[in-house]
């Protein structure tokens, strides 16, 4: 297991969204469902405002993946769940 | 879309959840309309405070409707305390305690009523005998026995009920079409699985699910504030309370089209909110039912005739002009009608009864004895039954005008005999009801409250809301602590945020150039934040009664003060509400003209009745043009005295307009140069045509040459020159009188020069001008109404102070705190015209300062006409005594026993006696000692002594009850060196050296505050460095444009927001005082001295005006204490006098002098008119 994984750091993620803004493809990986998705916009007095759109998705393989989009710097990470 | 959007909001907070809700109802209805809404449901946190003003917000929308109801707290227990807590589910605003959310909403009339019981409920047990405060809540039980006319909704995503067996008690009592399970998408982590069991739970239960968006601010622009309320509500910062917040700003109001596909899961929720705020057709503005005592009566006109009849035989007897009798008797037929068409007859009655049981309260709180003395009745000499008693209290309104107030007791001045015309108070096209403040004597009010509540019973009376909203220091404050800033910086950036009014940026011009990210956030956060409510809080003396229990119409809540309690509504909303609002106000010059009035009657033996003075005595009008007038109502400060001098009344009506104009409204309206400038063009050429913007205006501008001073004159503006509708132009003003109100006063703007163009055919240039001149009134300004009352009290005070000075002067020093001035300079001002005030003596002195026929004059004193007898030997004059309650550290009952003791015994003979018949401590015994009041007990001393004086005699005093010989500071008695205070046969003193000028003049400052017969100015002034100080008596000649430099004690500071950051100084020297005006630069350089220093030193330039005003602009000031002179002769023992904090022998060091001059000072300086200090009136 990684240090960023341990550490539950945001990795980049290429993914491919559908017109709702909903993740069809992560890393490869066709997505088959939608179990949840959400919104976090905090810490905005920092220097380092937060912007996120969270979606948990499964996998066609059955795998949960929680991938976020910034919204702000418009980049895909994945996070575990 | 046009047409019915797909969704309505049936879950919104506004700013009157505090903390809990950002925006003003006024804000979400007119953002929600710009979003396409047809509808807005305001739930708040247990509170309809802020539903009457989103009704009226929505009546201004075509197609809006509001619609009300309330977010209730659940107590933990629940019924019975069976039932289950509900799981906890993690959304943004975790459950607190176990406590559990409802949102109820109105449906119909019944129900209502029903949410006004239970928010009463919720809020009975918040304040405990310990004055401690509890959050509302009620108990589900409560809730059940209330449903009736109510729709409920199981409550927010986070702490909603979501167990089925709540659930089913709820489905009992709310029948399933009175049921909704609320489904809430707040983009939290596990929305949809809770909705998914929600949805389930409401097909187990049988009744649909309801959508709602539970919005927290108007725009996304307020977003952030919410998060920053919601730290502060934990007390806690932003960074550690991110597990309480939202997480995100999905709170923000939405498009019904946006709501409907962030339920995309759910439509048949989304349709659902549609379906039932049809159904929730509840009008606030025709639905409430309240109607005021006596309303129904029919028989109230009967007896208001019979009660008018009776007192215009009494007031209008053989003692009065014929033709004043024909024009009263004709006068009151008219009014009569007039009331009898509008119904108004109870509305009278009902004042009538609050006078009536003030009356009673003032015979029980005073004594008949003395109640008698300060109301005769004027016309029934001699027959003191206390129905000929004038009531101790007299309405402000513009009651004033009407004889049935008149002969009610509502007013205290004759209209007849001064000719004042009913305007409009009372006519016939009067929509609402007419408007009377009453206002009474502080002690008096105290007692009536609680018993107004008694009479009419606990249910159907109750105060006023009052909503003290965030300005810029408090907001300063608050969210910079939240944002985690240092407290320090915190607490510079607040104090340089003078600006009350106004942009509130400039509240933050000049914290430190926005250095962070934080800094910059604070400064947007406050202006967001500036005119939010606070919290609730209670209305100074309005109160509501109701002929059916008020709980029915609006919630009723405990006050701070315990046995009062208050509606939800602040007086905006009881006014919308048409709710009966009695003013009962406590007014300290009121309880002073009163207290007069009696010290006259036991002085002179002379009955004054004021409604009957004189109301043009040539005397009192000139003491009011040469603004000789400290001490008495309103025209005492040190602006309206600069501007009397220019406006110069000679009649009530001038002074109708005077007691108006310094204020926020007029200056910043731009209204008072030109008004003092065409008062003079009017003197000098009595042809003068005074100039109005547009011919239509001269109706309503005509009394106060043009311009806009009273805030009547904004409505009647908009009215006779943009054709607004009465209704249109309350609304303008409502807009004006609301903190938050630029987005409001624009869409008024718009209207207001469209409807002058098409009403008055009004140019564009004209109507912007008239735009301005209305608009930028938009701060505090009095109606002529008040102004008129206001104006006669001025008036009769003045009177009084030319007539009856030393009485008046006692009256003064005993209802302190009030006014604008300290009793020092009370005291100087009074000495300075002749009034001989004597100082503490405890043979001598009562508790309370008193009149007393004194055999010599004070020092200063000139003999003023107008003195010649009374009953007084030759010689001797009226004079005021100071009280030993002004003595401070000593308490009360000790005072009151040592002049119980005096009466019942006799004078004491000495110290010693004092101390024994006395039995006061220690501590007391020196106070007095200190304070002077034992200086008549001392025996001659020996002959190096100068025993005549009073400096010898007080250390005298002093060393017998053992403070030591070498300097002390009163209440610090050295240990060791102590003389016990008995009754023994002392031993001769010592040679002791007498307490310099100086030393005494601090020690009178430190034990009461008040120095009698000299000034700290006239002792120092020998010893000043400065060759070229010019007096304030010296002044007055010195020409225009000057150098001067000018020294003195600082009596008033002043740096009001309407000023742009210059203050005002006021110095008081032996002679008089001198206006100083401080430039911002100069302010901003010497900010310390400007505020805080008692003895300053100007240079500046002398500016005189044409009317003879002076001011002195200064240029650079100084502690006065650099130029004490510590190398001159020092006969008069020394300057320097220990302040507290030295240890004894430190006054033994050298070149310190000067600066101990003003540290002792400093300590002992009385309180003034300062920041943060603002005295009463």
């Amino acid at each position: 297991m990684s240090v960023s994984r341990t550490m539950n750091l945001p990795r980049p993620a290429r993914v491919r969204a559908d017109c709702e803004g909903a993740p069809c493809v992560v890393d490869g990986r066709r997505i088959e469902l939608v179990r949840e998705s959400w919104l976090v916009e905090d810490r905005w007095w920092s220097g380092r405002p937060l912007r996120r759109r969270y979606w948990e998705v499964v996998s066609a393989q059955g795998r949960n993946l929680v991938v976020f989009h910034d919204l702000r710097c418009g980049g895909w990470f994945t996070q575990a769940g | 879309m046009p047409g019915t959007p797909p969704y309505v909001e049936l879950h919104c907070h506004s700013a009157y959840s505090f903390l809990d809700g950002v925006s003003l109802p006024d804000e979400l209805i007119e953002r929600a309309a710009e979003l396409g809404h047809t509808a807005l449901a305001l739930t708040d946190h247990n509170s309809v405070s802020g539903s009457m003003e989103l009704a009226q917000a929505a009546q201004g929308h075509d197609g809006m409707r509001a619609i009300h109801g309330a977010e209730i707290d659940l107590a933990p227990e629940g019924r019975g305390g069976t039932a289950p807590r509900a799981p906890r589910l993690d959304v943004g605003g975790a459950a607190e305690d176990g406590r559990r959310h409802l949102t109820l909403l109105v449906r119909e009339a019944r129900g209502w009523r029903n949410l006004c019981r239970i928010l009463t409920d919720a809020h009975a047990h918040t304040r405990g005998s310990l004055r401690e405060r509890a959050e509302p809540a009620v108990t589900l039980a409560t809730v059940l026995e209330h449903a009736e006319g109510l729709v409920c909704l199981t409550g927010c995503a986070g702490q909603g009920v979501h167990d089925e067996s709540t659930a089913r008690g709820l489905l009992d009592a709310f029948g399933p079409q009175g049921l909704r399970v609320e489904l809430q998408r707040p983009y939290a982590r596990h929305d949809r699985a809770r909705n998914r069991a929600l949805q389930a739970l409401a097909r187990r239960l049988g009744v649909a699910c309801v959508a709602t968006g539970n919005v927290h601010a108007h725009a996304r622009s307020r977003a952030e504030l919410q998060d920053a309320f919601v730290a502060l509500r934990h007390h806690t910062t932003l960074d550690a309370s991110e597990p309480l917040r939202r997480g995100n700003h999905s709170h923000v109001l939405s498009t019904p089209q946006a709501m409907a596909r962030r339920f995309a899961d759910h439509p048949q929720a989304v349709a659902e909110t549609l379906r039932l705020s049809e159904q929730l057709c509840f009008d606030l503005g025709k639905d409430l039912g309240y109607r005021y005592p006596g309303a129904e009566d029919a028989g109230a006109l009967r007896e208001l005739i019979e009660l008018c009849q009776v007192r215009l035989d009494e007031r209008y007897g053989a003692q009065v002009p014929a033709e004043n009798r024909r024009q009263a008797r004709e006068r009151l037929e008219e009014e009569l009608r007039v009331i009898d068409r509008l119904g108004l007859a109870g509305f009278f009655l009902l004042h009538h009864e609050m006078l009536e049981l003030a009356r009673e309260v003032a015979v029980e709180v005073r004594g008949r004895e003395a109640a008698a003395s300060r109301w005769s009745g004027g016309g029934a000499e001699g027959s003191d039954s206390p129905r000929s008693l004038l009531a101790p209290g007299r309405g402000r309104g513009s009651s004033v005008s009407s004889i049935v107030c008149y002969l009610t007791g509502l007013s205290h001045i004759d209209p007849i005999a001064n000719r004042l015309l009913l305007g409009r108070f009372l006519h016939e096209d009067l929509r609402g009801l007419p408007d009377i403040d009453l206002d009474f004597p502080r002690e008096i009010r105290e007692v009536l409250i609680p018993r107004v509540h008694e009479r009419f019973g606990r249910e159907r009376a109750a105060l006023v809301a009052a909503f003290p909203t965030y300005r810029a220091r408090g907001a300063i404050r608050e969210l910079g602590k939240v944002l985690g800033l240092p407290p320090g910086e915190i607490e510079r950036a607040a104090r340089s945020a003078e600006h009350y009014m106004g942009a509130p940026e400039h509240g933050m011009a000049t914290t430190p150039p926005t250095r962070s990210e934080r800094w910059r956030w604070l400064a947007r956060l406050v202006q967001e934040a500036y005119g939010l409510p606070r919290h609730l809080s209670q209305h100074p003396g309005g109160m509501v009664v109701a002929t059916r229990p008020l709980i029915d119409c609006c919630p009723v809540v405990p006050a701070a003060m315990e046995g009062r309690q208050m509606v939800q509504w602040d007086k905006d909303s009881c006014a919308d509400a048409g709710f009966l609002k009695i003013d009962l106000l406590g007014l300290g010059m009121l309880s002073a003209v009163e207290r007069c009035v009696e010290y006259i009657a036991r002085a002179r033996a002379e009955r004054i009745d004021l409604s009957r003075i004189p109301f043009d005595d040539p005397q009192t009008f000139a003491a009011i043009r040469e603004a000789d007038t400290v001490g008495v109502f309103q025209i005492e400060s040190r602006a309206q005295m600069q501007s009397l001098k220019r406006t110069l009344p000679r009649d009530l009506d001038d002074l109708t307009v005077q007691v108006a104009i310094v204020r926020p409204g007029p200056i910043q309206g731009g209204a008072i140069n030109p008004y003092i400038e065409r008062r003079r063009r009017l003197r000098e050429d009595p042809a003068y045509e005074v100039p109005y913007p547009h011919p239509s205006l001269r109706e309503v501008l005509e009394c106060t040459l043009g311009t806009v001073i009273f805030q009547d004159q904004v409505m009647e503006v908009a009215q006779v020159f943009a054709g607004f509708t009465p209704g249109e132009a309350d609304g303008l003003r409502r807009a004006m009188s609301r903190k938050r109100s630029h987005a409001a006063l624009q869409s008024h703007r718009e209207s207001f020069l469209a409807g002058a163009q098409r009403h008055v055919g009004a140019d564009p240039r004209t109507a912007e001008q008239v735009w301005e001149m209305v608009s930028g009134f938009a701060g505090f300004g009095f109606p002529k109404a008040h102004g008129a009352a206001f104006g006669l009290l001025a008036y009769q005070s003045t009177w009084l102070r030319v007539h009856y000075g030393p009485e008046f002067l006692c009256a003064l020093l005993n209802e302190q705190p009030m006014g604008f001035y300290a009793p020092d300079s009370l005291v100087h001002e009074a000495e300075g015209r002749g009034i001989p005030v004597l100082g503490l003596d405890v043979n001598a002195s009562h508790v309370g300062c008193t009149v007393e026929r004194s055999g010599e004059a004070s020092p200063h004193a000139l003999r003023r006409e107008g003195e010649e007898s009374i009953g007084l030997n030759r010689g001797e004059r009226l004079g005021v005594r100071l009280g030993l309650g002004y003595i401070k550290g000593v308490r009360a009952e000790e005072v009151a026993e040592l002049v119980a003791e005096r009466e019942r015994h006799g004078p004491f003979g000495s110290l010693g006696q004092l101390a024994a018949r006395v039995g006061a401590g220690r501590k007391t015994l020196e106070q007095l000692a200190w304070s002077g009041a034992c200086d008549g007990l001392v025996q001659a001393g020996p002959a190096s002594l100068r025993v005549g004086t009073s400096d010898a005699r007080r250390r005298l005093a002093l060393w017998e009850i053992g403070i030591p010989t070498r300097p002390a500071t009163p209440g610090h008695s050295a240990d060791g060196e102590t003389q016990l205070a008995l009754p023994l046969e002392l031993p001769g003193a010592p040679r002791l050296r007498p307490l310099s000028r100086w030393q005494r003049l601090l020690a009178d400052y430190a034990t009461s505050g008040v120095t009698v017969g000299d000034h700290v100015m006239a002792a120092l002034r020998p010893r000043l460095q400065t060759p070229m100080l010019a007096t304030s008596a010296q002044l007055p000649r010195l020409p225009q444009g000057s150098a001067v430099t000018v020294a003195g004690l600082v009596i008033a500071r002043q740096r009001p927001g309407t000023a742009k950051g210059i203050m005002f100084l006021l110095f008081e020297d032996e002679w008089g005082t001198i206006n100083l005006i401080v430039p911002r630069a100069v302010y901003e350089r010497e900010r310390a001295l400007a505020r805080a220093e008692p003895l300053l030193l100007a240079r500046g330039r002398l500016e005189r005006s044409e009317e003879g005003v002076l001011n002195v602009i200064v240029r650079e000031l100084a502690a006065l204490e650099r130029f004490v002179d510590t190398e001159g002769p020092s006969t008069d023992a020394s300057l320097h006098f220990l302040p507290v904090s030295r240890s004894a022998g430190a006054e033994e060091e050298e070149g310190e002098d000067g600066a101990e001059v003003g540290a002792s000072m400093r300590a002992v300086v009385p309180p003034m008119q300062s920041f943060g200090s603002g005295r009463r009136r």
